[in-house]
């Protein structure tokens, strides 16, 4: 019997292109490839063909079921796709199960903080916030009845400090006791940084609260220069507020570091129009008088220390114009972070 | 401090704009923190930081005007003068209170208006002109940074001055018209009678200068800085001169402060000068005297200095200065008792040359000596996160709390930590517990709309341990314990996903699931018991176990708490719970347990029990009873509806039988499972269903 291939595989493809169900897939399936189909009919004429053109028969009949094998793949596909375009999910549909809870913006800024300077070396310690006079004063230089308490008015409890008779506890009204309480247990280098809450009598208005965060952070070794606090700062400050951030140093006094300064960062870079310079923080090298009273021997150490207050930082980053929003906890404000 | 420049011309002209004089200041240290322009002058508010009280008067802003810009400041003469001693005129009773007194008698004054320009002056400062003896010890004030005061000496009974501490029970009435008590706190002025003056303070009405006084005496003198702080204070009453005795007036300007005064007063008033009375502890002090090493200035500052630059930086600021190889030997001005060490001296050299211009590097920070256990980190950020991923939001409130917040959740009985000096009555107590936060914060978001609240915080409650001396010697708590605390509200609808959009009420086991994720996340394990609490609405409420210690409570609270609060129609649910104990935990451990390779058989269980009978205790009855190869029991269901005979409930759970070495046959599972339910039957009263 005689086979003309090229006849076949043309009309092959021709029927394969008219196919537009599964069911016809199957059909064309059997007619070529089953137990009784073409490609079967012709290998089995192989017995009965001259012995000269037993080998382009055979030939003929591998190519015709691998053409077959390929036309079904194809169309198989193409139907499947038909199928799916029918049934298509909208998938702009959103996701089913609990959406997450926020984490207090407060929360995030003071671990963004704290990340900052984790990455570049220090450790984070908490110390208490129910302090005695002479770790929030005395220890850093602020002598009772000294003017330079106003800065630092404070709470008072009604419970004595047992380490000072007749002496009361107090709420620490900055996070800088911390740096009397770790220099007292820990000898130098060191690197740290002291977060948590602290506590002045102020009226309530939009900028302040008498409840607030701080996060002081202080280095000491035996050679520490002022040029590495603008540096450690500055570079702080990028990292916070964006490369783009524009800072100066400004003397200021505080009795427990000297020099001291504050740090301002220019407002128009954070788009604030109303001013042009914005008070950040608060630094300086560790006064002297600091490491005698936590004695560490005279002449041997420096130190540089600074301190910033949270909200100030979040409400200058996310444009939050008001302190008391972060503490009535309005579901729309929290909802925003 | 205010500066007016028209006042600041008269001893030194900058020659800079208004802009670049802000400038020069504000990163000199005198921030210039407001502008204001006055009638053809222009006032600057400069923040004067506590430690420089010499810059409290416009010839000391001048003077550091003079350091930064190189221009010379020009003073104004001080005339001496020859005058009669009046002999024990003036009494001091503590010369540690008063350092330094002069009295000067001025006769036949004539007291009027002050000339206009001095009065501008004034005005510019925000003074108010009174007549031409009080506008000049005011003028000179200002100008000198020297308080004064003037007497209408006619009125002082006895012709005496007595410096003393008030006498219990005496008044006086100040030049304000305010009666002020008096104690012996108080420094006064007082005549052979009476007090007519609170010293540094203000002056006493009955004394003060009218158009009808003749005589004047003038006070110029130096008082304690701490006990003027205090009388001002306790009185709270705050001038002018009292700000400037505080934060410590140089004693040396006593005497030119009433020289310069007595002239301008002679000019104004056209009085003759009579005597003055002076007392002063003699022992006038060396000058400050300090060596600064210019290796130490560099090391400091990170930055190169000759001795040469620093010797004239110093003495633009008034220091004398020698200077020997490697160090510079300076004398420090009596105005600039806040030097007095070499850091000090090196601060101004920063000053001089500028921070802005002084180097900026990233520092070396070396092996950290400081072990940090930051557990109680780890163990708040896993809660966090827990608490978060389970879709409720983080809260941060306040610490302190009202009294009546605590008695409106019925928690008055906490022994909570006192304010001894709260502002208003919202920081009279450091919170013992976060239920009033808690609520108040539910309370505000319901006021707004509000319905479906879930809220965490992880903070510090206060506890006051009555018994004080289990802590003496812990540095940290003197009987106050700062507990780390983690209290959860949840309150409205549950909130189910869109494709079974039925939403129900939260309950009781929300709040469960919330706590048994937090405990599974820091991995401990925690029981659970019923029972009376405190707050919580007796038939449903829990109190939390880790390690055999009570860690916290939760549960539904008690209607008449919501009720105080105004809580109406919306059930809350709520958690506290302290961190503290499970600190010292020791981490669990898992050890694997083989997987059997073996076929599990599952029956399931439907029973009736009395409502009474907890599910632990059928749990217990089925793993005592069922052997080796009961291997767990699953909760499935309860019912509570009509169905079942009132007074029980109905509970379905499942008994997974399985064997490690073999498969379990159909008998010895029945067996096993007949003698479970049997047990429920007899010890329980369970009705099978």
């Amino acid at each position: 019997m005689q086979w003309d291939f090229q006849d076949i595989d043309n009309q092959a493809r021709t029927q394969a292109q008219a196919i537009n169900s599964p069911q016809a897939l199957e059909a064309f399936r059997l007619q070529y490839l089953g137990k009784k189909g073409l490609v079967a009919a012709i290998f089995a004429s192989l017995g009965a063909a001259e012995p000269g053109l037993k080998a382009a028969i055979g030939k003929g009949a591998n190519d015709l079921r691998a053409l077959v094998e390929n036309l079904i793949a194809t169309k198989s596909a193409e139907l499947n796709s038909v199928e799916v375009q029918e049934e298509r999910i909208d998938i702009s549909l959103p996701g089913a199960g609990e959406a997450l809870g926020h984490t207090h913006i407060l929360t995030q800024t003071m671990q963004e903080i704290i990340s900052i300077f984790e990455q570049m070396g220090f450790v984070t310690i908490e110390t208490p916030e129910i302090e005695t006079e002479f770790h929030n004063f005395t220890g850093l230089n602020i002598p009772i009845d000294h003017p330079s308490r106003d800065a630092f008015d404070t709470f008072y409890l009604d419970a004595e400090d047992l380490s000072a008779k007749g002496r009361r506890l107090l709420l620490r009204s900055h996070t800088s006791g911390g740096q009397v309480r770790i220099m007292k247990q820990h000898k130098p280098p060191m690197a740290v940084i002291v977060p948590g809450r602290v506590y002045r009598p102020d009226a309530v208005d939009a900028s302040h609260s008498f409840m607030f965060h701080q996060v002081e952070g202080l280095l000491v070794d035996e050679k520490v220069q002022f040029s590495e606090l603008k540096g450690l700062l500055t570079e702080f400050c990028r990292r916070f507020f964006g490369p783009k951030v524009i800072m100066r140093f400004r003397p200021h006094f505080f009795p427990f570091t000297e020099p001291s300064a504050e740090v301002d960062i220019n407002a128009q870079v954070l788009g604030i129009q109303r001013k042009k310079w914005l008070e950040i923080l608060g630094c300086g090298m560790v006064n002297p008088k600091v490491f005698e009273v936590v004695g560490y021997p005279k002449g041997k150490y420096k130190g540089l220390a600074f301190g910033m207050g949270v909200e100030r930082m979040a409400m200058l980053k996310y444009g939050i114009n008001d302190i008391r929003l972060f503490y009535e906890n309005d579901v729309r404000f929290l909802k925003q972070f | 401090m205010k500066l007016s420049l028209n006042w600041l011309k008269d001893y030194i002209d900058p020659k800079l704009s208004t802009e670049a004089l802000v400038e020069r200041l504000t990163m000199a240290g005198l921030e210039v923190e407001g502008l204001e322009a006055v009638a053809g002058d222009t006032v600057l508010e400069i923040e004067v930081t506590p430690n420089r009280p010499d810059c409290l008067s416009i010839l000391g802003l001048a003077r550091e005007i003079g350091a930064i810009t190189g221009k010379t400041v020009k003073n104004p003469s001080i005339k001496k003068f020859k005058i009669a001693p009046m002999k024990n005129f003036i009494h001091i009773e503590n010369k540690k209170d008063c350092a330094c007194y002069i009295g000067t008698l001025i006769r036949d004054a004539h007291i009027k208006d002050a000339p206009s320009k001095m009065k501008t002056f004034l005005a510019s400062l925000g003074l108010h002109a009174v007549n031409n003896a009080v506008d000049t010890t005011n003028f000179i004030m200002m100008e000198m940074g020297q308080p004064l005061h003037a007497f209408d000496y006619d009125k002082l009974a006895g012709g005496k001055i007595v410096i003393r501490r008030a006498r219990a029970g005496e008044s006086i009435v100040t030049l304000d018209g305010i009666e002020r008590k008096l104690d012996p706190s108080i420094l006064v002025i007082a005549d052979a009678q009476k007090p007519v003056a609170i010293a540094g303070i203000m002056g006493g009405r009955d004394t003060q200068i009218t158009l009808d006084t003749k005589n004047i005496l003038l006070e110029s003198a130096h008082f304690d800085m701490g006990l003027i702080r205090r009388g001002s204070r306790a009185l709270g009453l705050r001038s002018d001169s009292s700000y400037r005795f505080e934060r410590n007036v140089n004693v040396e300007g006593v005497l030119i402060g009433a020289n310069r005064a007595t002239d301008v007063l002679l000019q104004l008033t056209g009085g003759h000068l009579s005597g003055r009375g002076e007392i002063s502890s003699k022992a006038s002090r060396a000058a400050t005297k300090i060596k600064v090493k210019i290796a130490d200035i560099e090391s400091l500052l990170g930055a190169e200095v000759s001795s040469l630059r620093v010797k004239s930086w110093l003495e633009r600021l008034g220091f004398k200065v020698t200077a020997k190889a490697g160090a510079v030997t300076v004398l420090v001005p009596s105005h600039r008792a806040d030097i007095g060490q070499d850091v000090d001296v090196i601060e101004e050299i920063a000053r001089m040359i500028g921070f802005d211009r002084l180097p900026s590097q990233l520092p070396t920070i070396k092996t950290i000596n400081i072990p940090v256990d930051k557990k109680l980190r780890e163990i708040k950020n896993q809660v966090r996160r827990a608490l978060t991923a389970g879709g409720i939001d983080e809260i941060i409130t306040l610490s302190m709390i009202n009294t009546k917040a605590l008695i409106k959740s019925n928690m008055a009985g906490i022994p909570a930590v006192r304010i001894f000096n709260p502002l208003n009555q919202d920081q009279e107590l450091m919170r013992p517990a976060m239920l009033p936060s808690f609520l108040q914060v539910a309370l505000t978001n319901m006021n707004r709309g509000g319905k479906d609240l879930r809220f965490f915080e992880i903070g510090k409650t206060y506890l006051k341990d009555k018994l004080d001396s289990r802590f003496r010697g812990n540095d940290n708590s003197y009987g106050i314990k700062e507990k780390e605390t983690v209290a959860i509200l949840l309150t409205g609808r549950r909130l189910r996903d869109w494709r079974s959009p039925k939403k129900e009420g939260i309950e009781f086991f929300d709040l469960k699931g919330v706590l048994e994720r937090i405990f599974q996340t820091i991995g401990i394990d925690a029981a659970y018991e019923g029972g009376n609490m405190p707050v919580f609405d007796p038939a449903c409420a829990a109190s939390i176990i880790v390690g055999g210690q009570q860690i916290g409570v939760f549960g539904k609270i008690e209607r008449k708490i919501l009720n105080n609060w105004d809580i109406k129609n919306q059930d809350i649910y709520f958690g506290e719970f302290h961190l503290d104990e499970i600190l010292s935990l020791p981490n669990r451990l898992v050890k694997y347990q083989p997987i059997s390779e073996f076929p599990a058989i599952v029956r399931d269980v439907s029973l009736a029990v009395k409502k009474e009978i907890s599910y632990k205790e059928i749990e217990g009855i089925c793993l005592r009873q069922g052997g080796d190869i009961l291997r767990s029991v699953h909760f499935i269901e309860q019912y509570l509806g009509d169905k079942i005979q009132s007074g029980y409930k109905g509970l379905v759970f499942s008994c997974h039988y399985q064997s490690n070495d073999r498969t379990l046959r159909e008998d010895e599972v029945s067996a096993v499972h007949e003698r479970i339910l049997q047990a429920l039957t007899q010890d329980l009263s369970a009705i099978r269903r």
